[in-house]
């Protein structure tokens, strides 16, 4: 009788055990792709072909970079609140000797889409981002939904920053 | 009202540059390199000037850190661009704005044991709240300026086109301007860039 109401009592938590594991949400896997290099004349093609559909923001960073890795962050949350509307293009532009430590920052950061390894020499590279870039990083560079051109630092921002210039090259208003 | 709006949109155009593009200005080729006498600590353990390290035929001033990967890279060249201006009469100064960081890398004990380490010969200061950096609209590291004898810059940007190796360089800016500035000439490439670290200003 005893041995009867433990087995039932088993049979019971195994039972609300299997049920909540069926009903629980399944957590979405992140996979991130692994960076890719990127000669300078690419860059423009890759702008280019997001005009029409979505703005973009062109960011070049690198993982020792303090300024790239505090607002890291700030750029994906923008990227995530504008999924349909926005792109972020990330370039690193650490030494391609560092590329598993630049595929984890990024697995890190939980970033689902293409990101680029800088793979030119620095002047074509810094032509190819933004002509009047003296070359420090981080630079940000924002292109409106139509392609055009809407403006760009080369310094480190917030969140603040990030998103009044996202919503900016979203509705086109400059 | 028309003329109300019309008034706002230049303030507003304005205020928006001013919030979103770089606010730092570098100094034209052409310019007179400013604060030749702003006295700075130097790893000697004296404050030094740039008018201090000046030689016959002008001054090379660099823009440094100890922390830069970028830097690293270039170092070794340093060395050898500390012989080239040595030799032809221009004096030169390693300088290090890092002011935000001076407590993760870059303060004067940093500097004196990256000089040791990598066998400086030129001094090597520190730039308090970046006011050098500014006067001369530095942006980052390594980031050169070469002034003539009557302190006219002549050359800015980058030592050459390949931080990564030495070996591989095609294009050696900063030594060609050494060479034709001496040799009375006028300088070829005045300007050159390549990415390096920002400047982490306070």
């Amino acid at each position: 009788m005893e041995l009867a109401r433990y087995g039932m009592r088993n049979t019971f938590i195994l039972v609300l055990l299997m049920s909540f594991i069926s009903c629980a949400k399944p957590v979405e896997e992140i996979i991130t792709p692994e960076v890719v290099n990127i000669k300078a004349h690419e860059i423009p093609e890759l702008v280019a072909s997001f005009a029409g559909e979505k703005a973009v923001l062109l960011n070049v960073w690198a993982t020792w970079c303090i300024p790239c890795v505090e607002e890291f962050p700030y750029i994906i949350q923008v990227q995530n609140e504008h999924k349909d509307d926005l792109q972020v293009v990330f370039i690193s532009a650490d030494f391609p000797e560092e590329i598993d430590r630049i595929n984890q920052f990024l697995r890190d950061h939980d970033v689902y889409w293409q990101t680029y390894l800088k793979d030119d020499n620095d002047e074509a590279f810094i032509d190819a981002v933004q002509t009047e870039w003296t070359g420090a990083i981080p630079i940000s560079v924002f292109y409106n939904k139509d392609g055009s051109f809407l403006t760009y630092f080369e310094r480190g921002a917030d969140y603040d920053e990030f998103k009044e210039l996202a919503v900016k090259a979203i509705s086109n208003n400059n | 009202m028309k003329k109300l709006r019309l008034l706002l949109i230049p303030v507003l155009t304005i205020g928006f540059m001013a919030f979103t593009t770089n606010t730092m200005n570098e100094l034209e080729i052409g310019a007179v390199g400013p604060m030749f006498d702003y006295e700075m600590m130097d790893i000697s353990g004296e404050t030094i000037t740039l008018a201090d390290v000046k030689g016959e035929n002008g001054t090379l001033l660099i823009f440094s850190c100890n922390t830069c990967p970028y830097v690293h890279a270039w170092e070794d060249r340093y060395l050898k661009v500390a012989e080239i201006a040595k030799a032809n009469g221009i004096g030169m100064i390693l300088v290090n704005p890092n002011e935000d960081i001076r407590d993760r890398g870059e303060s004067l004990q940093d500097n004196i044991e990256r000089a040791t380490m990598v066998g400086y010969t030129f001094p090597y200061t520190i730039d308090t709240d970046h006011a050098l950096a500014d006067a001369y609209g530095a942006t980052r590291t390594p980031h050169v300026y070469l002034m003539d004898k009557d302190n006219v810059l002549v050359f800015r940007g980058a030592i050459d086109d390949n931080s990564r190796s030495a070996a591989d360089v095609k294009s050696h800016y900063l030594e060609d301007a050494i060479k034709e500035l001496v040799d009375g000439k006028a300088i070829t490439t005045k300007t050159s860039r390549a990415i390096g670290c920002t400047i982490k200003r306070s």
